[in-house]
């Protein structure tokens, strides 16, 4: 048997190639990705240990404040700390570090680098020591408060050169140096694609944070002790109330590796988020493969079980087809993943994000992860057409056709009913109150179940689906139509990769609008100001909050205010406060203050939201104490409670609250109000010049403020464009393999219609129109799902105070005429391939 | 019938068609002149291999000849495009095939307009509906071919092969896969096309009860046109065969 099974697959050189396609598709993702995560890891890992590498010692506070979203601000040291250290035995030479947020203004007067998503933008210290992170390649290092050094890969985009004026925003505002230097970093023109200004230590810490203090010390031995020992040696010169630590070179390498690898990790789930969906779906196309081969060599099972051979030989034999597949299939998939990660790595950087150099790392595992899950997916799919190849009667051999079809599939239908019924069951319970973590759970059920019942509403809406194709193209049409429908499980089965996809970028979009049109009515209601300054800052730096004074003092603008955050321990937990001005928020922002004023907040005061002090049973005149970045607990007063969390949070400080210590605060945005009667034109003019000259932000009207916001939700849209290319890719193959099936099956056909008069134009528009179909077969019950889909997360997210459903109706309009293309594209090669059948031997063939 | 008044609807001049190359060549059809008249029902006959389909499908345009011409209403098949040639069977040729004649997909009645619906013609709407009373298709338009007994589908498909007017129908073996009493209604309506609409038929046959339906029978034998029988009937036909075999 085994030798009758890889005769047969040798026989169909055809079918093997195209069933492995569907296998190599599925792997090429898995191994693309993990190849490029390990590539991006070792890089990364090597770029550090070749900058740390001089350095034997680190020394730093132990203070961290952790705010949300794993954002972390480290208390900075005293920068006398740094005279101490070199007077400890052992240590050559010792220079301050600081790193902070800053921006490089570009000639263009706008700031280099994506706005938000970008990489970060940093102001850090260059200077001439043996363990220095940054060398520089041309020019010479900064000193004094006038000079800056830029990093190779901003100066190149900015196009600027040694001798240029640079515009540089940082927490003190924006100021203009002299570039005397071009810098790198170990062997790349910036890492990771972060933009660097450059400066001397005092400069730095004036202009980057507070006069006086600076991140961190880089320590250099002399050689006379171990890293070990010299970090134990500078650790005996601190008190321990000093809460000052020193890592060894060894320690500090390892610390950023780590952190570095843990923002990657995310990168790397993300990725391989997608490789899951790929290889689930890909599992569809090799099912359906398995299903029709099966059923196109019935009628040679069907001899083979007449002439003696047993049923499980049959299963066996498809089985053993199916491991020869996915081997083969696996190994090309995880070349083809190398090809992938190989376009990862030249995509990235065409997006901003300059990688280390280095070679692909292709590890072991990757190789036998790929193969092995590439294996079990195909054979696994193959399980269930294999034992089915099984069931077929020696009876069949006799039959004329070898049509796919067992039964009316009211099993079937039952069973996917039975999923959808209990699915929804599980949905109706969360929306009545149980958990929300039931609700997976009952979005599964609803998509076996529909996957399943699939066969049995696939005619029906085919058939509908193709009307206006059989109205418009006459009786090719009405055959494309024909041929849809004709053969329900194959045109399911084909377009549940179309369906899988279109229903999770629809949820994805339907949750993007609804998010949308939330946060506009949170922004209609709240912001109460003619203009806003926005910048997308993302918990990382922001503008000065000197700019919304400077604002202020503008003719005929009554009122500026900014509102920013500020990382605070509470509780031990970290937290993210916003800080206001209260003197100049009013008439701007409203935060639905309860019977209370602006001004009550001040110094030792805090408004809290109604809900956490419903929840934390806190009430006007309760303390909290709050630890802020310069890790000193403050005690503060409740001094009113407010109604709109949504944007402000649970917890409000004044901005005067932290005045004078080392506390970095930026603002995400200041809101403006205009005189009664100024003159609009001559006033936005103005704003306009003060925002220039800064070089940061965006001046918006109120209207222009609100849809900017909401737009925000948009970059969701990376992730839907993602998750569409994905599907299109996979469905178009699917779609692709299953017409040339089709195409072989009824090369008779085919050969009569030619013989009686079809062009070989309207044999392509036959394929054409049935690829169509089936594509958007699976775009309309994905819209649906999808937006049933969405409907179900929106709901789950209530709690995070999403209250309004979206139906995306853009996108949905965008996806049918996307699934018409798919079609149309993925008809290609099958139409061609349908005109090429030879008449003669297509009448002849039996 | 064989006045000398007879046209010519199709014709082969020195048709010769070789598979193979070198050593291993097959002459299909050796050096043969056939002419066949409007409004005649002529029978082709002749051995397993004597070249029978092979002349039909050069005649419909479907394979080439290698030497020689085919001529359909005065055209030279030989000459024309494959799009020009697809036209010519659409228009000018009605196909009878053994088995396999009808598209599953399609009704009866989307079957039998199947040439004119490609050519997006509205054909003779009185001929058509004549063609299928003759045929007693009437209450079987809707249904499809797996709906339709084996006599039944080749009725359907000899009403196909008239629907759109053809200069000349070809039957390969239209009953070869029927038995004797089915085969003998479809061979009664196409005597009664001939007759009454006034068809002309090409039909290939290895029967001589079917052949002696024909009005004159092209004997063929290693490729070549060996004998021809006027006014067939059975009986002369088998001692035809008979003489033709030794
Ligand atoms: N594609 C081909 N390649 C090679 N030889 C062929 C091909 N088609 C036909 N032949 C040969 O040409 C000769 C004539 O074949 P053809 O099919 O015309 O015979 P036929 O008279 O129709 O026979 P039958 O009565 O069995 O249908 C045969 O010897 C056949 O083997
Ligand atoms: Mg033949």
């Amino acid at each position: 048997m085994f030798r009758i099974a890889l005769k047969s697959i040798l026989g169909r050189k055809a079918r093997l190639v195209l069933t492995s396609l569907a296998v190599i598709l599925g792997t090429a993702f898995l191994s693309g990705t993990s190849i490029f995560s390990a590539t991006l890891d070792r890089t990364f890992n090597n770029l550090f240990q070749d900058v740390f590498a001089n350095i034997d010692g680190y020394v730093r506070s132990t203070e961290v404040v952790e705010g949300d979203f794993g954002l972390i601000e480290r208390q900075r040291i005293p920068a006398e700390t740094v005279q101490k250290v070199l007077a400890v035995p052992g240590v050559a030479d010792a220079v301050p570090d600081i790193q902070a947020f800053a921006r490089i203004v570009g000639k263009d007067g706008k700031p280099i680098g994506a706005e938000g998503a970008g990489p970060p933008t940093f102001g850090s210290v260059a200077v001439e020591f043996k363990g220095a992170l940054w060398t520089i390649a041309e020019g010479k290092f900064p000193s004094g408060p006038k000079e800056v050094a830029l990093d190779e890969s901003s100066a190149e985009k900015a196009g600027y050169v040694v001798g240029d004026t640079v515009k540089v925003i940082a927490q003190a505002g924006s100021r203009e140096f002299t570039l005397v230097g071009i810098a790198s970093y170990g062997d790349v023109r910036s890492p990771g694609g972060a933009t660097f200004a450059l400066f001397d230590v005092p400069t730095a810490a004036e202009f980057l944070g507070k006069p006086g203090f600076v991140d961190a010390i880089l320590v250099v031995g002399d050689g006379t002790r171990t890293d070990e020992a010299l970090a134990n040696e500078i650790d005996k010169i601190f008190d321990p109330s000093a809460k000052v630590e020193t890592l060894t070179g060894a320690e500090i390498t390892k610390e950023t590796q780590d952190d570095i690898g843990e923002a990657l990790s995310f990168f790397s789930i993300f990725l391989s988020i997608f490789s899951v969906i790929a290889l689930g779906v890909g599992s569809f196309v090799i099912y359906n493969v398995f299903s029709i081969s099966a059923a196109q060599r019935q009628r040679e099972n069907a001899l083979l079980r007449a002439l003696g051979a047993s049923r499980s030989q049959i299963t066996r034999s498809m089985l053993i087809e199916s491991v020869v597949v996915g081997l083969f299939g696996s190994i090309a998939g995880f070349i083809g993943g190398i090809g992938i990660s190989k376009l990862l790595g030249v995509a990235l950087p065409a997006l901003g994000f300059d990688l280390p150099s280095g070679g692909l790392v292709v590890t072991q595992s990757a190789v036998i992860t790929t193969i092995f899950v590439g294996l079990l997916v195909t054979v696994l799919s193959a399980i269930l057409p294999a034992r089915r190849a099984g069931k077929v009667p020696p009876l069949a051999a006799m039959r004329a056709t070898a049509l796919e079809t067992t039964g009316k599939g009211t099993k079937q239908l039952l069973i996917g009913l039975g999923f959808i019924a209990v699915g929804i069951a599980i949905v109706g319970a969360v929306i009545g109150g149980a958990d929300n973590n039931y609700l997976g759970l009952g979005i599964v059920g609803v998509f076996v179940g529909t996957i399943v019942i699939g066969p049995n509403v696939a005619r029906p809406v085919a058939l509908f689906l193709g009307r206006p194709a059989a109205a418009l193209r006459g009786v090719t049409g009405t055959m494309a139509r024909q041929n849809a429908a004709r053969n329900p499980k194959r045109t399911s089965r084909t377009s549940s990769p179309v369906l899988i996809g279109v229903a999770l970028v629809t949820a994805v979009s339907a949750l993007a609008a609804s998010i949308n049109g939330q946060i506009s009515d949170i922004f209609t209601e709240q912001f109460k100001g003619d203009y806003a300054i926005s910048v997308s800052a993302q918990g990382f730096g922001g503008l000065s909050p000197s700019l919304a004074n400077d604002i202020g003092k503008i003719d005929g603008v009554k009122n500026a205010t900014g509102i920013g955050t500020a990382l605070a321990k509470i509780d031990n937990k970290g937290r993210t406060l916003t800080v206001i001005s209260p003197d100049t928020i009013e008439g701007n922002y409203d935060i639905g203050l309860i019977n209370a004023s602006y001004s009550s907040l001040d110094k030792d005061g805090i408004f809290i939201s109604r809900s956490l002090a419903e929840r934390d049973n806190l009430s006007v005149g309760s303390v909290i104490t709050v630890v802020l970045g310069d890790a000193v607990p403050r005690d503060l007063t409740v001094r009113a409670l407010y109604e709109h969390d949504d944007l402000a949070g649970n917890r409000v400080i004044s901005r005067e609250t932290f005045a004078g210590t080392t506390v970095s605060s930026f603002d995400f945005g200041i809101y403006i109000n205009l005189e009664d009667g100024a003159e609009n034109t001559a006033v936005r003019a103005a704003l306009q010049k003060a925002v220039d000259d800064y070089g940061q932000g965006k001046l918006l009207s109120r209207d222009e403020y609100i849809d900017e916001q909401a737009g925000q939700v948009n970059q969701l849209l990376g992730l839907i464009y993602g998750l569409l290319f994905l599907s299109v890719i996979i469905a178009i193959v699917g779609i692709i393999i299953t017409l040339l099936l089709s195409v072989f099956e009824r090369q008779r056909e085919l050969g009569l219609l030619r013989a009686v008069g079809m062009t070989r134009k309207q044999v392509r528009t036959t394929v054409r129109w049935e690829s169509v179909i089936t594509s958007l077969l699976g775009a309309v019950t994905g819209i649906i799902l999808g937006i049933g889909l969405g409907w179900v997360i929106v709901f789950a997210l209530r709690d995070q105070g999403l209250s309004s459903f979206q139906i995306p109706i853009g996108t949905t309009i965008f996806i049918m005429v996307m699934s018409f293309f798919v079609g149309l594209i993925a008809a290609i090669y099958p139409a061609w391939r349908a005109t090429k059948v030879d008449i003669l031997s297509a009448l002849n063939t039996n | 019938m064989t006045s000398p008044t007879l046209t010519v609807a199709a014709s082969t001049h020195g048709a010769t068609k070789i598979y193979g190359k070198d050593d291993s060549v097959v002459y299909a059809l050796n050096d043969v002149s056939v002419d066949f008249y409007s409004g005649q029902f002529t029978a082709i006959m002749g051995p397993s291999g004597s070249g029978k389909s092979t002349l039909m499908h050069c005649i419909a345009g479907l394979d080439e000849l290698t030497e020689g011409s085919a001529i359909i209403d005065g055209e030279d098949l030989s000459k024309m495009s494959d799009k020009n040639l697809t036209e010519l069977r659409r228009e000018k040729i009605g196909f009878i095939f053994q088995s396999f004649n009808l598209v599953p997909t399609l009704t009866a009645d989307e079957n039998i307009r199947l040439p004119l619906l490609l050519g997006n013609k509205k054909g003779n709407e009185e001929w058509i509906q004549r063609v299928i009373d003759t045929v007693h298709l009437q209450d079987r338009l809707t249904h499809r071919p797996s709906e339709l007994s084996g006599g039944q589908q080749q009725r359907v498909a000899v009403a196909r092969a008239l629907a759109s007017e053809p200069r000349i129908i070809l039957a390969d073996e239209p009953t070869g896969n029927l038995d004797s009493t089915t085969g003998g209604e479809i061979l009664s309506f196409m005597r009664m096309a001939v007759d009454q609409l006034d068809q002309t038929i090409v039909m290939v046959t290895h029967d001589p009860v079917a052949a002696a339906y024909a009005d004159r029978i092209v004997f063929l034998a290693d490729g070549k046109v060996v004998s021809e029988m006027l006014e067939p009937t059975a009986e002369k036909v088998l001692d035809r065969m008979k003489s033709l075999g030794n």
